[in-house]
């Protein structure tokens, strides 16, 4: 199947638009994606045809209600290569996983255990560690990756045996990297250390196997990848699903409940307090379907040639600093000395492009790199080569408006 | 008397008219670029924490000074448009006292100006929290 962004564009009503007169070139996707006609239509089938509380109510509605929420179950499951269903807990976003699982395992956690993140991390993925940290007298230490997120046999001195939990993220949101994911986790694995993989960058791109990962948690969130906002996942093995407590209590997750004592209910359900995203859970898995559909490779290798394309046009001109690498990568990550990122991305928004300037949710990152804050234009499978070149030319306009003292 | 007001400043009329001549968002950027050179840079011992306004993506600095019951206000950032933005505001208000500023309804003042998607409560600019600081006690 030969892939064309600009068949695929079309399912995507938003992208049809002018902004200030000038066409519209999207280019915010690491933030949030843009949503297929199939996800929007999903979303809408289930309040025209079976909206109902799911899991309780027996009569017509709540029956289709709730096969169609277990499936979405099923299809987010197939789509992370889950080996069962009940491994996929729902929640409101990547966040909110990984506060799940900070919460949750915080009754295993001593003084001076250690709880080990990389450099790259969004802030969601290091803050919900530093405040467990906080909370029970652990460290939270950091493996220094590189920039180009290149894994260095030095690194290993950073696992230690009082290394409780491993966190780290597939691919860098700000400066679009891919981490050496496996390697990590199985040096994780060598001291028994939980391990949890921030997928929320990834998903959209590239192939997920969470049992070939061999992580014990793995979150994501259902925007970033053609679905709608306020959905997620968190996945984990059973063992490790089991031993956290659930950091929401109420109805839906109970089995039993006396005054004096509550049984809670088994896995998916125990870690799912209150009525559950129900139009959410069926929006991602239309997402999911929507991205089984396409030929996933293609989209890949469109994507990281609209960033190739960005990077090769943007070093020859030279005087903007890249922080992206040249290949492998669905994003552009840059700064132009004297500049701030703010100015251009008003610049860019004045004619219709949108990108994303500042510190990408990774001070620290920003810190490492020595800048406050970049400029990221980052690709989906609907962007073309027009809008590559439309960001390249602003871009270089910009900076001759604003460099010029 | 101190170094205020600041002389290179545009007046409010000039100020006005170049503004409400802008057609587009490019205009109106283009325009503030200008703007914004007449803005004189503070030192950087000047550029202190506490002058610092919270709530702004780009460093923004704003320091009020009384001058016989009037207010003068010098201030800079490390972006350029807000630098003219500062100087848009700063032409509205330097000079008054401060009830007069309190009674001012800058934020229609700048949407007259076409600065209104300057005064979104999005987190990238402060001209909000700029707005309040310049109208405090």
């Amino acid at each position: 199947m030969a892939f064309n962004s600009y068949s695929l564009r079309n399912q995507f009503p938003i992208l049809q638009q002018t902004a200030y007169g000038y066409p519209l070139a999207y280019l915010d996707n690491a933030a949030t994606t843009q949503k297929p006609l199939f996800v929007l239509d999903a979303i809408q089938d289930y309040y025209r045809s079976f909206n109902a509380n799911v899991h309780r109510g027996a009569h017509f509605l709540s029956d289709r209600a709730t096969n169609r929420f277990e499936q979405a179950r099923e299809r987010v499951a197939q789509f992370i290569h889950a080996p069962e269903n009940s491994h996929v807990i729902w929640s409101k976003g990547a966040t909110e996983a990984i506060n799940m699982v900070a919460y949750g395992l915080e009754h295993l956690l001593q003084q001076d255990d250690e709880i080990l993140i990389t450099s790259l991390e969004h802030h969601a993925n290091l803050v919900p560690w530093q405040q467990l940290a906080f909370r029970t007298g652990a460290r939270l230490r950091v493996l220094p990756l590189t920039s180009n997120g290149e894994w260095e046999s030095e690194y290993q001195k950073y696992f230690t045996d009082r290394t409780r939990i491993f966190a780290a993220t597939q691919v860098s949101n700000a400066i679009g990297v891919s981490t050496p994911l496996k390697t990590m986790i199985q040096e994780a694995k060598k001291y028994s250390a939980f391990t949890l993989v921030d997928g929320a960058q990834a998903v959209a791109h590239y192939p997920v196997d969470v049992e070939d990962i061999d992580c014990d948690f793995y979150v994501f969130s259902g925007h970033k990848m053609y679905g709608p906002t306020g959905i997620g996942v968190l996945y984990g093995k059973s063992q490790a699903l089991e031993i956290l407590i659930p950091y929401q209590t109420g109805g839906e997750m109970v089995r039993h409940v006396a005054y004096q004592a509550t049984e809670f209910n088994i896995l998916p359900y125990r870690l799912e307090a209150g009525t559950p995203h129900i139009e959410g859970a069926i929006g991602l898995a239309a997402a999911c379907e929507f991205l089984i559909q396409q030929d996933r490779p293609a989209l890949l290798a469109w994507e990281q040639k609209l960033a190739n394309h960005v990077y090769t046009r943007l070093i020859k001109e030279g005087g903007i600093e890249l922080y992206s690498p040249e290949k492998n990568t669905t994003l552009v990550s840059l700064s132009v000395p004297n500049i701030h990122t703010i100015d251009l991305n008003a610049y860019l928004d004045s004619k219709g492009v949108a990108v994303r300037a500042g510190s990408h949710c990774a001070h620290p990152l920003m810190a490492q790199l020595g800048v406050s804050g970049t400029l990221r234009a980052s690709f989906a499978c609907y962007n073309t080569l027009e809008e590559a070149d439309q960001f390249c030319d602003v871009l270089l306009e910009a900076i001759e408006i604003l460099g010029d003292d | 008397m101190t170094d205020f007001p600041t002389p290179c400043f545009p007046t409010p009329h000039a100020i006005k008219q170049q503004l409400q001549a802008c057609r587009s968002k490019e205009e109106t950027f283009k325009a503030l670029v200008i703007l914004s050179k007449a803005l004189p840079r503070l030192s950087d011992e000047e550029k202190t924490e506490d002058n610092k306004i919270k709530g702004c993506e780009s460093a923004v600095w704003l320091i009020t000074v009384e001058d016989a019951g009037r207010r003068y206000f010098k201030a800079d950032s490390d972006a350029k448009l807000m630098r003219g933005v500062l100087v848009a505001v700063i032409s509205l208000v330097a000079g008054e006292n401060q009830q007069t500023i309190q009674k001012m309804d800058l934020k229609s003042e700048l949407a007259e100006l076409n600065l209104s998607s300057y005064l979104t409560s999005s987190r990238s600019n402060g001209v909000l929290a700029i707005l309040k600081t310049i109208g405090q006690n």
